[in-house]
């Protein structure tokens, strides 16, 4: 029960509206409180256990979030959240954009929405929690992100 | 080095961790409270600790968590020799140990993020040191020694004739606690403007290392807190916890400053109370008895 | 015997200083190796011959005394010649004054039927710190002076050897002396020979600090010859330590006490005169090593200890005490706005001295036993850091501390070693700090002097704290391969486990040395005890066992945990926009192109710079020897 109780997120941006990010900054404000559960949004990937990514992927950003995601020391898990993290949503088929998170990275648990309500981003962290103390039980780790894929375009 | 000692030692390793843990708890949730949250559990700190001692040990170089160790170490040091009442000038010394390993940890490093929280760090010491230093050159010129079982063997409080020189130290509590508004080196909650500042590169154990560290360290300064009033240790106890709530609530109320501005605080109006009162002590030359 | 050591340290050097004149280049390793084994080897010796004065007497003397009467007007002709030469006129007034006063006082002056040397303490702590670590740089500069001199198109390692060689002679006979007329001579003569040493590039910015260190050296010679002409012809002594006793009975002796002091603070460049010691940071690191950390420097504060005496408890004494705590803090904060690491060594150097002068001026016996321990920690670990500048510059071609980050990376060795020499300047348990401990709780009962060295420690604190995290920040991926030379890397590894051993044997050292010394001088020891690896005075304990215990638990536990939680690599947090393939430090901005990431540390000089303060430091530091003098006369 060690990681359930304190799970620190980072939050990525990916290629997001903004829509979403509010909505994640929201669940910290005194409305939702999600400190209350031990949550503290962290500023790097070195100290974070849940990896809470919005928009979708593109060529631009892909590298970030690789990056990022390798840094996180094991065990961690990924929340997709909002439409766009998870599928792609309104931009899936914009020139630049390559998909939704899990196209570059494992992704544990979405959030559906365009844009999710906090209850709903507080809810996917709790569904997250869960995922990563069975991670911890099965000692199941990331793998390191290999930071030249196919998706990158040759201009990026 | 009797059984008695031998006890009092464990106790202080064991017990201090837990008070500075709570106490850190404390602080949580208070802060939420002042801005209206229902905040984490009281033993949130802990649950901290616990979980990064079983995540994976990332670090950037090897001896990165060699400083870790050396602060821990030091800053237990430091209070043992503060518990077993020292030579303050020495406990100030070796408490120096401490904050140069965490400093030195956060530039090993060499992410320009920890390079500039311990940049601003260094300033934060070259604020707050002469007024420890002074602290313990009032507690030379009232008892006569530096040695701290002076003053707690005396029969007035310490406070009586250090007034100014407690308030500076409030201030330096504060600085040393990394809170609002002099929290620019790193900060306990949330990311500010250096992500983590001095902390960026350290994760899982390495970091617990640091928050037990921390620990420690509440214990430490409000343990310094406490010599102002060892007459009745009951009101001791009761000036330090008023000290350290007044410094969580400073922390609500303020925003975070230039370090330039805590090192004009502190190098004009911490200093010249300071001096004024070593001056003032020095021309009526009490003593505690 | 113990004449035969005596005469043997002042004697060989010059001997070995000969020979590098007259051998070749390939062997000046074997002959500095054999240099600094004689040093050790006679120092120790020394050492074993116990305390004691002897005299020389009769013919020996006689013709001896022609020999420094000989040396005295070559000393005096050399100036002349090389201030005409370069055309260098207010030194050439100095020389002409110091011919004048050479001549009264060989004229009106009674001549002295023997000459004495007084072996006490003190002087063996001073021969063993000149001939170990003073042999141990001239070590260092074999390995050294091919590539400084490559860079810069020189030859002349003859002339450097030399005066190196010979300085070590000068020295010897300066802290072993105690006729004050012998005394005078090789007072001079280490002053010609840092004239020689720091103009060695021969440009025109060497030359101007040569000279400015020469006139400046000069006045304090001036001060110096005053002094014993006053001495001789009103109380009729003649030696340095008959000042001490002298004053037991009468406090009279307190202005040529004072005109010596001048003396002492102008060769330990005190704060109006410190512009030379900066000056001779243009010369080689070896130079800087041995004239700031072991021998010219030392020169003046071991003449102001062996005052004490002289003022100890008396208003003088206070002004001394001010005076120099006053340098301490002032130094200390230049030292703070420097990005040169030579200069904040320098500075850092004219603050210890600064400390020390305080330590002898508060001249209680805790004090005294503080400045002489200060005297021997401080020339070690000095000795480690300008040595290792000078490698650092020679392996990253520059010594810009904001040009230090990542060695650790380049230079592991070197930097752990000039890492030790910084961690013992300003951490306990070394000595430095534990001696800046003991003067602190000495200086309590005087007002200024603590508070001024409240403020100059946390400085020091600071600018050390400073240059420590840079140097061990690995912000590096490439590895620089080192050339170790044997010549270069034994003196620094020796220097730094000097440091470890003296600062465990502190209190050794202290029992041995420091104690029987300080008893000689004030009639009454300091009340320490060691007991349990404290050192314990009579107002505070300093536990220094108990944190070398700490601090080898601390290694034991990290070796051991080191891989109890699986370490994994990972780069940097740079917002994700890593630049992996060239620079670790490098990331990617708007444009897609990578930019370097780059930290300076805060030098505050708007503040500290030295525009700001140097004016200020002047007018007070000569305010307060004006103030001195005239406690002095008064």
């Amino acid at each position: 029960m060690s990681l359930a109780k304190s799970p620190w997120i980072i939050h990525v941006n990916c290629n997001s509206c903004n829509g979403c990010d509010i909505e994640v900054v929201a669940c910290l404000t005194p409305l939702y409180d999600a400190e209350r559960f031990g949550l503290l949004n962290i500023g790097t990937p070195k100290q974070a256990d849940i990896m809470v990514v919005t928009g979708s992927v593109n060529y631009k950003s892909v590298n970030v979030l690789k990056n990022i995601y390798n840094q996180i020391p094991d065990p961690k898990v990924v929340l997709a959240v909002g439409a766009c993290a998870s599928t792609g949503g309104i931009f899936h088929d914009c020139y630049n954009v390559i998909g939704g998170v899990d196209q570059i990275i494992p992704v544990d648990a979405y959030v559906p929405g365009c844009c999710p309500k906090p209850e709903a981003i507080i809810d996917g962290v709790v569904a997250a929690l869960s995922i990563l103390e069975n991670k911890k039980k099965g000692n199941i780790r990331g793998k390191e992100v290999k930071l030249k894929g196919k998706e990158v375009a040759s201009n990026a | 080095m009797n059984v008695n000692d031998v006890l009092t030692a464990v106790l202080v390793l064991i017990g201090a961790p837990i008070i500075g843990c709570l106490a850190a708890g404390i602080d949580r949730k208070l802060t939420a409270r002042l801005q209206g949250r229902v905040g984490p559990p009281l033993l949130q700190p802990y649950y901290d600790v616990k979980k990064l001692l079983s995540k994976d040990n990332m670090i950037v170089n090897e001896s990165q968590n060699l400083y870790v160790v050396v602060y821990v170490a030091f800053m237990i040091l430091s209070l043992l020799m503060l518990v077993f009442k020292a030579d303050i000038l020495m406990i100030i010394f070796v408490y120096t140990i401490s904050s140069i390993a965490l400093i030195v940890g956060g530039m090993s490093t060499g992410s320009p993020y920890a390079r500039i929280g311990s940049s601003r760090e260094i300033m934060a010491i070259l604020s707050y040191e002469p007024v420890l230093i002074l602290y313990a050159l009032a507690i030379y010129l009232v008892t006569g020694t530096f040695k701290l079982s002076a003053v707690l063997d005396a029969s007035t409080p310490l406070l009586m004739y250090t007034p100014l020189i407690f308030i500076a130290m409030l201030f330096v509590l504060n600085i040393k606690l990394k809170k609002s508004p002099f929290d620019y080196s790193t900060s306990h909650h949330a990311h500010q403007e250096l992500v983590k500042g001095m902390l960026t590169e350290y994760s899982g154990p390495g970091l617990a290392g640091i928050e037990i560290g921390h620990f420690y360290e509440y214990v430490f300064l409000t343990g310094l807190i406490f010599v102002f009033w060892t007459v009745n240790p009951l009101i001791g106890v009761l000036i330090s916890i008023a000290a350290f709530l007044l410094v969580i609530v400073i922390d609500n109320i303020t925003a975070r400053v230039y370090w330039q501005w805590m090192l004009k605080l502190s190098w004009t109006l911490l200093l010249a109370i300071s001096i004024v009162n070593i001056a003032f002590l020095y021309i009526t030359k009490p003593t505690l008895v | 015997m113990m004449e035969n050591t005596v005469m043997l340290l002042i004697t060989v050097p010059i001997l070995f200083s000969l020979l590098f004149l007259v051998l070749g280049k390939s062997l000046y390793k074997i002959l500095a190796w054999a240099f600094f084994i004689f040093g050790t080897v006679f120092s120790v010796l020394l050492v074993m011959d116990g305390t004691g004065r002897f005299e020389i007497t009769g013919s020996n003397f006689a013709m001896i005394e022609n020999v420094v009467l000989i040396l005295e007007v070559l000393v005096i002709l050399f100036i002349f010649f090389v201030s005409a030469k370069y055309k260098n006129w207010p030194t050439l007034g100095l020389a002409v004054i110091v011919a004048a006063i050479s001549a009264y006082s060989y004229m009106n002056v009674a001549a002295i039927e023997s000459a004495s040397f007084n072996i006490d303490q003190f002087s063996q702590v001073m021969v063993l710190i000149v001939n170990i670590v003073g042999t141990a740089i001239i070590l260092f500069a074999t390995g050294y002076m091919d590539e400084y001199e490559e860079h810069r198109h020189l030859n002349r390692q003859k002339t450097f050897y030399f005066t190196m060689s010979f300085f070590i002679a000068a020295m010897n006979g300066l802290v072993m002396v105690d006729t004050l007329g012998w005394l005078y001579l090789f007072w001079e003569l280490t002053t010609l020979c840092s004239f020689v040493l720091i103009s060695y590039n021969m440009d025109e910015e060497g030359i101007n600090n040569g000279f400015r260190a020469l006139a400046l050296n000069l006045v304090g010679g001036i001060s110096f010859a005053i002094a014993i002409i006053l001495l001789s012809t009103k109380f009729n002594i003649s030696t340095l330590s008959g000042i001490g006793t002298e004053a037991a009975s009468a406090t009279v002796v307190a202005l040529p006490a004072a005109l010596l002091c001048i003396a002492g603070f102008a060769k330990s460049a005190q704060m109006p005169f410190h512009s030379w010691l900066l000056g001779a940071m243009v010369a080689p690191t070896p130079v800087s090593a041995l004239l700031h950390s072991s021998t010219m420097v030392n020169a003046g504060v071991y003449i102001i200890v062996k005052l004490v005496p002289a003022f100890a408890g008396t208003s003088l004494g206070t002004a001394i005490a001010v005076y120099g705590s006053f340098t301490f803090v002032m130094c200390s904060a230049l030292a703070l706005s420097q990005r040169n690491a030579k200069r904040v060594l320098a500075y850092s150097t004219i603050a210890n001295l600064g400390l020390i002068i305080a330590s002898a001026g508060i001249g209680t016996p805790l004090a005294v036993a503080a400045a002489i321990m200060l005297i021997l920690f401080h020339a070690i670990s000095k000795a480690l850091l300008f040595l290792c500048t000078g490698e650092i510059e020679h392996t990253i071609g520059s010594r810009d501390i904001e040009d230090m980050s990542g060695l650790i990376k380049k230079a592991p060795l070197l930097t752990i070693l000039a890492a030790l020499g910084m961690v013992s300047m300003l951490l306990p348990p070394f000595g430095v700090l534990l001696t800046k401990w003991v003067s602190m709780q000495a200086a309590s009962q005087n007002p200024i002097v603590i508070v001024f060295l409240i403020l100059g420690s946390a400085l020091t604190t600071v600018y050390y704290a400073k240059w420590l995290g840079t140097i061990m920040s690995s912000t590096m991926d490439k590895n620089v391969v080192t050339h170790k030379k044997p010549e270069t890397y034994f003196p620094l590894s020796f220097l730094g486990s000097a440091i470890v051993v003296t600062s465990i044997l502190v209190f050794a050292i202290y029992d041995y040395f420091i104690r029987p010394q300080v008893e000689t001088l004030l009639n009454a020891a300091p009340v320490i005890s060691g007991q349990a690896g404290q050192f314990a005075s009579e107002i505070g304990a300093f536990a220094y066992a108990a944190i070398f215990v700490v601090l080898a638990l601390a290694l034991l536990i990290y070796v051991a945990t080191k891989n109890m939680f699986t370490p994994r690599k990972s780069s940097y947090y740079m917002c994700g926009e890593n630049n992996l393939e060239m620079d670790r430090l490098m990331f990617r901005n708007g444009l897609c192109s990578y930019d370097k990431s780059n930290v300076s540390n805060i030098y505050l000089e708007n503040t500290f710079g030295e525009s700001k303060l140097t004016t200020i430091g002047y007018a007070i530091s000569i305010i307060l020897i004006v103030i001195a003098l005239a406690g002095g006369v008064l």
